[in-house]
Protein backbone atom coordinates (compact mmCIF):
# COMPACT_ATOMS: atom_id res chain seq x y z
CA UNK A 1 0.00 0.00 0.00
CA UNK A 2 1.30 3.45 -0.96
CA UNK A 3 2.24 6.25 1.38
CA UNK A 4 1.64 9.98 1.59
CA UNK A 5 4.61 12.21 2.43
CA UNK A 6 4.25 15.88 3.34
CA UNK A 7 7.36 18.05 2.97
CA UNK A 8 7.01 20.97 5.36
CA UNK A 9 9.10 23.57 7.19
CA UNK A 10 8.71 26.37 9.69
CA UNK A 11 10.35 29.02 7.56
CA UNK A 12 10.41 29.67 3.84
CA UNK A 13 13.47 29.02 1.70
CA UNK A 14 14.56 25.90 3.57
CA UNK A 15 14.45 23.76 0.42
CA UNK A 16 11.03 22.09 0.53
CA UNK A 17 10.44 22.30 -3.21
CA UNK A 18 14.00 21.26 -4.04
CA UNK A 19 13.64 18.23 -1.76
CA UNK A 20 10.14 17.37 -2.98
CA UNK A 21 10.99 17.49 -6.68
CA UNK A 22 14.24 15.56 -6.32
CA UNK A 23 12.74 13.01 -3.94
CA UNK A 24 9.89 12.40 -6.39
CA UNK A 25 12.37 11.98 -9.28
CA UNK A 26 14.50 9.62 -7.18
CA UNK A 27 11.52 7.45 -6.26
CA UNK A 28 10.59 7.29 -9.95
CA UNK A 29 14.14 6.21 -10.77
CA UNK A 30 13.68 3.44 -8.21
CA UNK A 31 10.80 2.25 -10.39
CA UNK A 32 8.03 3.68 -8.24
CA UNK A 33 4.80 5.31 -9.32
CA UNK A 34 4.89 8.77 -7.78
CA UNK A 35 2.65 11.81 -7.70
CA UNK A 36 4.12 15.17 -6.74
CA UNK A 37 1.62 17.80 -5.63
CA UNK A 38 2.08 21.53 -5.18
CA UNK A 39 0.11 22.33 -2.02
CA UNK A 40 1.77 25.74 -1.72
CA UNK A 41 -1.17 27.73 -3.03
CA UNK A 42 0.28 31.00 -1.71
CA UNK A 43 3.47 30.73 -3.72
CA UNK A 44 3.18 27.94 -6.30
CA UNK A 45 6.49 26.83 -7.82
CA UNK A 46 6.13 23.45 -9.53
CA UNK A 47 4.51 24.96 -12.62
CA UNK A 48 7.68 26.97 -13.27
CA UNK A 49 10.25 24.50 -11.93
CA UNK A 50 8.90 21.69 -14.12
CA UNK A 51 8.54 23.99 -17.14
CA UNK A 52 4.93 23.05 -17.72
CA UNK A 53 2.96 24.22 -20.73
CA UNK A 54 -0.76 24.76 -20.91
CA UNK A 55 -2.59 23.41 -17.86
CA UNK A 56 -6.31 22.76 -18.02
CA UNK A 57 -7.09 21.76 -14.44
CA UNK A 58 -5.31 22.70 -11.24
CA UNK A 59 -5.29 21.22 -7.76
CA UNK A 60 -7.24 24.37 -6.88
CA UNK A 61 -10.11 23.00 -8.98
CA UNK A 62 -9.98 19.60 -7.31
CA UNK A 63 -10.08 21.15 -3.84
CA UNK A 64 -12.88 23.45 -4.93
CA UNK A 65 -14.81 20.34 -5.89
CA UNK A 66 -15.19 21.35 -9.53
CA UNK A 67 -13.29 18.42 -11.03
CA UNK A 68 -11.99 14.94 -10.21
CA UNK A 69 -8.33 14.31 -9.43
CA UNK A 70 -7.73 12.40 -12.71
CA UNK A 71 -8.22 15.63 -14.64
CA UNK A 72 -5.56 17.42 -12.57
CA UNK A 73 -2.74 14.91 -12.78
CA UNK A 74 -0.25 15.35 -15.59
CA UNK A 75 2.08 12.51 -16.58
CA UNK A 76 5.60 13.91 -16.80
CA UNK A 77 7.38 10.53 -16.83
CA UNK A 78 9.01 11.37 -20.18
CA UNK A 79 10.68 14.43 -18.62
CA UNK A 80 12.68 12.18 -16.33
CA UNK A 81 14.42 9.13 -17.68
CA UNK A 82 13.32 6.40 -15.30
CA UNK A 83 11.69 3.01 -14.96
CA UNK A 84 8.97 4.46 -12.83
CA UNK A 85 6.13 6.92 -13.36
CA UNK A 86 5.97 10.53 -12.30
CA UNK A 87 2.76 12.53 -12.24
CA UNK A 88 2.27 16.05 -11.05
CA UNK A 89 -0.65 18.04 -9.62
CA UNK A 90 -0.10 21.78 -9.93
CA UNK A 91 -1.17 24.81 -7.94
CA UNK A 92 -2.37 27.71 -10.05
CA UNK A 93 0.30 30.45 -9.97
CA UNK A 94 -2.00 33.22 -11.25
CA UNK A 95 -2.25 36.10 -8.78
CA UNK A 96 -6.02 35.92 -8.80
CA UNK A 97 -5.96 32.21 -7.95
CA UNK A 98 -3.56 32.87 -5.06
CA UNK A 99 -5.82 35.63 -3.79
CA UNK A 100 -8.85 33.37 -4.03
CA UNK A 101 -7.12 30.50 -2.17
CA UNK A 102 -5.96 32.84 0.61
CA UNK A 103 -9.50 33.97 1.30
CA UNK A 104 -11.07 30.56 1.95
CA UNK A 105 -13.04 30.07 5.16
CA UNK A 106 -12.97 27.28 7.76
CA UNK A 107 -15.77 25.31 6.15
CA UNK A 108 -13.97 25.29 2.82
CA UNK A 109 -10.76 24.16 4.53
CA UNK A 110 -12.70 21.36 6.22
CA UNK A 111 -14.00 20.18 2.86
CA UNK A 112 -10.51 20.52 1.37
CA UNK A 113 -9.25 18.23 4.14
CA UNK A 114 -11.92 15.73 3.12
CA UNK A 115 -10.77 15.88 -0.52
CA UNK A 116 -7.12 15.42 0.44
CA UNK A 117 -8.09 12.46 2.62
CA UNK A 118 -9.99 10.98 -0.33
CA UNK A 119 -6.73 10.83 -2.35
CA UNK A 120 -5.68 7.83 -0.28
CA UNK A 121 -8.59 5.96 -1.77
CA UNK A 122 -8.54 7.35 -5.28
CA UNK A 123 -4.78 7.41 -5.92
CA UNK A 124 -3.06 4.99 -3.54
CA UNK A 125 -5.71 2.26 -3.57
CA UNK A 126 -7.42 3.07 -6.85
CA UNK A 127 -4.51 3.91 -9.14
CA UNK A 128 -1.72 2.06 -7.39
CA UNK A 129 0.52 5.02 -6.63
CA UNK A 130 3.46 4.17 -4.35
CA UNK A 131 4.01 7.70 -3.09
CA UNK A 132 2.15 10.99 -2.99
CA UNK A 133 4.46 13.85 -2.15
CA UNK A 134 2.94 17.11 -0.92
CA UNK A 135 5.13 20.17 -1.33
CA UNK A 136 3.56 22.52 1.24
CA UNK A 137 3.65 26.17 2.36
CA UNK A 138 5.93 27.04 5.27
CA UNK A 139 4.53 27.59 8.75
CA UNK A 140 1.05 27.07 10.12
CA UNK A 141 -1.01 27.48 6.96
CA UNK A 142 -4.33 25.73 6.57
CA UNK A 143 -3.27 23.90 3.41
CA UNK A 144 -0.06 22.72 5.07
CA UNK A 145 -1.76 21.48 8.23
CA UNK A 146 -4.37 19.72 6.07
CA UNK A 147 -1.51 17.98 4.27
CA UNK A 148 0.15 17.02 7.55
CA UNK A 149 -3.08 15.51 8.88
CA UNK A 150 -3.39 13.39 5.73
CA UNK A 151 0.30 12.33 5.56
CA UNK A 152 1.90 9.12 6.82
CA UNK A 153 5.27 10.82 7.10
CA UNK A 154 6.21 14.49 7.51
CA UNK A 155 9.64 15.47 6.24
CA UNK A 156 10.66 18.68 7.98
CA UNK A 157 13.19 20.72 6.03
CA UNK A 158 15.24 22.88 8.34
CA UNK A 159 18.44 24.91 8.41
CA UNK A 160 20.81 25.93 11.21
CA UNK A 161 19.31 29.42 11.28
CA UNK A 162 18.36 30.14 14.91
CA UNK A 163 14.84 31.30 14.28
CA UNK A 164 14.30 28.25 12.07
CA UNK A 165 15.64 25.85 14.72
CA UNK A 166 13.44 27.43 17.37
CA UNK A 167 10.31 27.45 15.25
CA UNK A 168 10.89 23.92 13.98
CA UNK A 169 11.27 22.66 17.55
CA UNK A 170 7.98 24.27 18.51
CA UNK A 171 6.22 22.88 15.44
CA UNK A 172 7.45 19.37 16.18
CA UNK A 173 5.95 19.42 19.66
CA UNK A 174 2.94 21.63 19.15
CA UNK A 175 1.81 20.49 15.72
CA UNK A 176 3.11 17.14 14.45
CA UNK A 177 3.08 15.57 17.90
CA UNK A 178 -0.52 16.59 18.54
CA UNK A 179 -1.54 14.82 15.34
CA UNK A 180 0.67 11.86 16.29
CA UNK A 181 2.58 12.18 13.02
CA UNK A 182 5.76 10.34 12.21
CA UNK A 183 8.14 13.20 11.44
CA UNK A 184 11.77 13.22 10.35
CA UNK A 185 14.26 16.02 9.83
CA UNK A 186 16.28 16.96 6.76
CA UNK A 187 18.92 19.50 7.69
CA UNK A 188 19.66 21.60 4.63
CA UNK A 189 22.28 24.19 3.64
CA UNK A 190 24.99 22.99 6.02
CA UNK A 191 28.16 25.00 5.36
CA UNK A 192 30.90 23.00 7.09
CA UNK A 193 33.19 20.56 5.38
CA UNK A 194 31.25 17.45 4.63
CA UNK A 195 33.99 15.09 3.64
CA UNK A 196 34.65 13.93 7.19
CA UNK A 197 32.47 11.14 8.49
CA UNK A 198 33.06 12.32 12.06
CA UNK A 199 31.51 15.71 11.31
CA UNK A 200 28.48 14.08 9.75
CA UNK A 201 27.98 11.84 12.76
CA UNK A 202 28.44 14.73 15.17
CA UNK A 203 25.79 16.67 13.24
CA UNK A 204 23.37 13.73 13.35
CA UNK A 205 23.70 13.46 17.14
CA UNK A 206 23.34 17.21 17.58
CA UNK A 207 20.16 17.26 15.48
CA UNK A 208 18.66 14.33 17.36
CA UNK A 209 19.36 16.08 20.67
CA UNK A 210 17.75 19.31 19.50
CA UNK A 211 14.67 17.89 17.82
CA UNK A 212 14.22 14.45 19.44
CA UNK A 213 13.13 12.95 16.12
CA UNK A 214 15.08 10.88 13.58
CA UNK A 215 17.34 12.67 11.08
CA UNK A 216 16.54 11.56 7.57
CA UNK A 217 19.40 13.38 5.93
CA UNK A 218 21.94 16.18 6.10
CA UNK A 219 22.40 18.24 2.95
CA UNK A 220 25.37 20.59 2.46
CA UNK A 221 24.98 23.97 0.82
CA UNK A 222 25.81 23.39 -2.85
CA UNK A 223 26.77 26.33 -5.03
CA UNK A 224 25.81 24.19 -8.05
CA UNK A 225 22.23 24.17 -6.86
CA UNK A 226 22.15 27.95 -6.50
CA UNK A 227 23.82 28.33 -9.90
CA UNK A 228 21.20 26.12 -11.52
CA UNK A 229 18.55 28.74 -10.54
CA UNK A 230 15.93 26.06 -10.05
CA UNK A 231 16.27 24.91 -13.63
CA UNK A 232 17.82 21.48 -13.09
CA UNK A 233 16.43 18.39 -11.40
CA UNK A 234 19.71 17.04 -10.05
CA UNK A 235 18.27 13.63 -9.18
CA UNK A 236 17.50 13.28 -12.86
CA UNK A 237 20.02 15.28 -14.87
CA UNK A 238 23.11 15.05 -12.62
CA UNK A 239 22.80 11.66 -11.01
CA UNK A 240 26.45 11.54 -9.98
CA UNK A 241 26.24 14.88 -8.17
CA UNK A 242 26.63 14.53 -4.36
CA UNK A 243 23.19 16.11 -3.90
CA UNK A 244 21.56 13.44 -6.08
CA UNK A 245 23.39 10.77 -4.11
CA UNK A 246 22.14 12.16 -0.78
CA UNK A 247 18.60 12.16 -2.17
CA UNK A 248 19.08 8.55 -3.19
CA UNK A 249 20.08 7.68 0.40
CA UNK A 250 17.03 9.53 1.75
CA UNK A 251 14.67 7.80 -0.69
CA UNK A 252 16.11 4.40 0.17
CA UNK A 253 15.73 5.10 3.88
CA UNK A 254 12.07 6.01 3.36
CA UNK A 255 11.43 2.92 1.23
CA UNK A 256 12.87 0.75 3.97
CA UNK A 257 11.23 2.52 6.90
CA UNK A 258 7.79 3.56 5.79
CA UNK A 259 6.10 0.28 5.28
CA UNK B 1 -55.34 -8.50 21.82
CA UNK B 2 -54.09 -8.63 25.39
CA UNK B 3 -50.59 -7.60 26.39
CA UNK B 4 -49.74 -11.20 27.09
CA UNK B 5 -50.58 -12.16 23.51
CA UNK B 6 -48.32 -9.45 22.11
CA UNK B 7 -45.51 -10.62 24.32
CA UNK B 8 -46.15 -14.18 23.28
CA UNK B 9 -46.02 -13.27 19.60
CA UNK B 10 -43.02 -10.97 19.49
CA UNK B 11 -40.89 -11.51 22.53
CA UNK B 12 -37.68 -11.15 20.56
CA UNK B 13 -38.59 -7.85 18.95
CA UNK B 14 -39.68 -6.42 22.28
CA UNK B 15 -36.46 -7.49 23.94
CA UNK B 16 -34.52 -5.97 21.04
CA UNK B 17 -36.40 -2.71 21.49
CA UNK B 18 -35.63 -2.71 25.21
CA UNK B 19 -31.96 -3.35 24.51
CA UNK B 20 -31.84 -0.56 21.96
CA UNK B 21 -33.35 1.88 24.44
CA UNK B 22 -30.98 0.74 27.14
CA UNK B 23 -28.04 1.28 24.81
CA UNK B 24 -29.17 4.80 24.05
CA UNK B 25 -29.60 5.45 27.74
CA UNK B 26 -26.16 4.00 28.35
CA UNK B 27 -24.61 6.32 25.77
CA UNK B 28 -26.20 9.32 27.43
CA UNK B 29 -24.89 8.23 30.84
CA UNK B 30 -21.41 7.72 29.34
CA UNK B 31 -21.44 11.25 27.97
CA UNK B 32 -22.52 12.61 31.35
CA UNK B 33 -19.76 10.67 33.10
CA UNK B 34 -17.15 11.94 30.62
CA UNK B 35 -18.34 15.50 30.94
CA UNK B 36 -18.05 15.25 34.72
CA UNK B 37 -14.59 13.68 34.49
CA UNK B 38 -13.19 16.49 32.40
CA UNK B 39 -15.05 19.13 34.39
CA UNK B 40 -16.69 20.53 31.27
CA UNK B 41 -20.33 20.77 32.24
CA UNK B 42 -20.65 23.84 30.09
CA UNK B 43 -19.56 22.37 26.77
CA UNK B 44 -20.51 24.72 23.99
CA UNK B 45 -22.89 23.47 21.40
CA UNK B 46 -22.40 24.96 17.98
CA UNK B 47 -24.80 23.58 15.41
CA UNK B 48 -22.80 22.28 12.45
CA UNK B 49 -19.43 23.52 13.65
CA UNK B 50 -16.79 22.85 11.00
CA UNK B 51 -14.26 20.21 12.05
CA UNK B 52 -11.28 21.88 10.39
CA UNK B 53 -7.61 21.33 11.29
CA UNK B 54 -7.37 24.45 13.48
CA UNK B 55 -10.34 23.16 15.50
CA UNK B 56 -8.66 19.76 15.75
CA UNK B 57 -5.50 21.46 17.03
CA UNK B 58 -7.34 23.36 19.75
CA UNK B 59 -9.22 20.32 21.06
CA UNK B 60 -8.21 18.51 24.24
CA UNK B 61 -5.94 15.54 23.41
CA UNK B 62 -8.48 12.83 24.24
CA UNK B 63 -11.09 14.28 21.89
CA UNK B 64 -8.60 15.06 19.11
CA UNK B 65 -7.60 11.43 18.90
CA UNK B 66 -11.21 10.36 18.42
CA UNK B 67 -12.03 13.18 15.98
CA UNK B 68 -8.91 12.46 13.89
CA UNK B 69 -9.85 8.81 13.63
CA UNK B 70 -13.35 9.67 12.42
CA UNK B 71 -11.76 12.01 9.85
CA UNK B 72 -9.55 9.19 8.60
CA UNK B 73 -12.22 6.50 8.52
CA UNK B 74 -14.87 8.81 7.12
CA UNK B 75 -17.73 7.03 8.79
CA UNK B 76 -17.42 4.64 11.69
CA UNK B 77 -18.99 3.03 14.75
CA UNK B 78 -17.58 3.44 18.25
CA UNK B 79 -16.30 -0.13 17.96
CA UNK B 80 -14.33 0.66 14.78
CA UNK B 81 -12.87 3.82 16.32
CA UNK B 82 -11.88 1.88 19.46
CA UNK B 83 -10.00 -0.63 17.32
CA UNK B 84 -7.88 2.19 15.86
CA UNK B 85 -7.26 4.13 19.07
CA UNK B 86 -6.81 1.07 21.32
CA UNK B 87 -9.17 2.53 23.85
CA UNK B 88 -12.34 0.95 25.24
CA UNK B 89 -15.46 1.07 23.09
CA UNK B 90 -17.45 2.71 25.91
CA UNK B 91 -14.82 5.46 26.18
CA UNK B 92 -14.89 6.13 22.43
CA UNK B 93 -18.66 6.08 22.47
CA UNK B 94 -18.64 8.77 25.14
CA UNK B 95 -16.13 10.94 23.26
CA UNK B 96 -18.00 10.50 19.98
CA UNK B 97 -21.27 11.54 21.55
CA UNK B 98 -19.54 14.49 23.15
CA UNK B 99 -18.28 15.54 19.69
CA UNK B 100 -21.84 15.21 18.38
CA UNK B 101 -23.12 17.47 21.17
CA UNK B 102 -20.38 19.97 20.32
CA UNK B 103 -21.62 19.98 16.73
CA UNK B 104 -18.48 18.57 15.09
CA UNK B 105 -19.83 15.13 14.20
CA UNK B 106 -23.11 13.78 12.93
CA UNK B 107 -24.64 10.56 14.17
CA UNK B 108 -26.86 8.23 12.23
CA UNK B 109 -28.53 5.04 13.38
CA UNK B 110 -28.81 2.00 11.14
CA UNK B 111 -30.64 -0.71 13.08
CA UNK B 112 -28.76 -1.23 16.29
CA UNK B 113 -25.56 0.37 15.04
CA UNK B 114 -24.74 4.05 15.41
CA UNK B 115 -22.43 5.57 12.78
CA UNK B 116 -20.48 8.75 13.34
CA UNK B 117 -19.22 10.97 10.51
CA UNK B 118 -18.09 14.46 9.55
CA UNK B 119 -20.78 16.17 7.54
CA UNK B 120 -18.49 17.91 5.05
CA UNK B 121 -20.65 18.23 1.99
CA UNK B 122 -23.86 19.49 3.52
CA UNK B 123 -22.28 22.49 5.13
CA UNK B 124 -22.67 25.53 2.97
CA UNK B 125 -19.58 27.68 3.10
Amino acid sequence: MGKIIAVHSYKGGTGKTLLSVNLAATFAQHGKKVCLMDIDFRAPSLYTILKMGKVEYWLNDYLNGTCEIDKVLIDISDKIHSNGKLYVGLANPATEAIREMSAKDRKWEMRALGRLLALRNSLLDGKGFDYLIFDTSPGLQYSSINSIVVADLVIVATTLDRSDVDGTKRMLHELYELFEKKSEIVLNKVLNDFSSKAFKEEMQTKMKDIYMVPVLGIVPCFCDILKAEGGIIFANERQSHPFARILDEIATKIENNVK
Amino acid sequence: MSKQEVLGKKPLQILEKIRENLERLNEKIEVMIELQKHGRKDIQTIPEAPLDVMTLLSMPDHLRKTAMTVCKLGRATAEEIAQQTHRARAVESAYLNQLVIMGYLKKERKGRKAYFYVDRENQEG
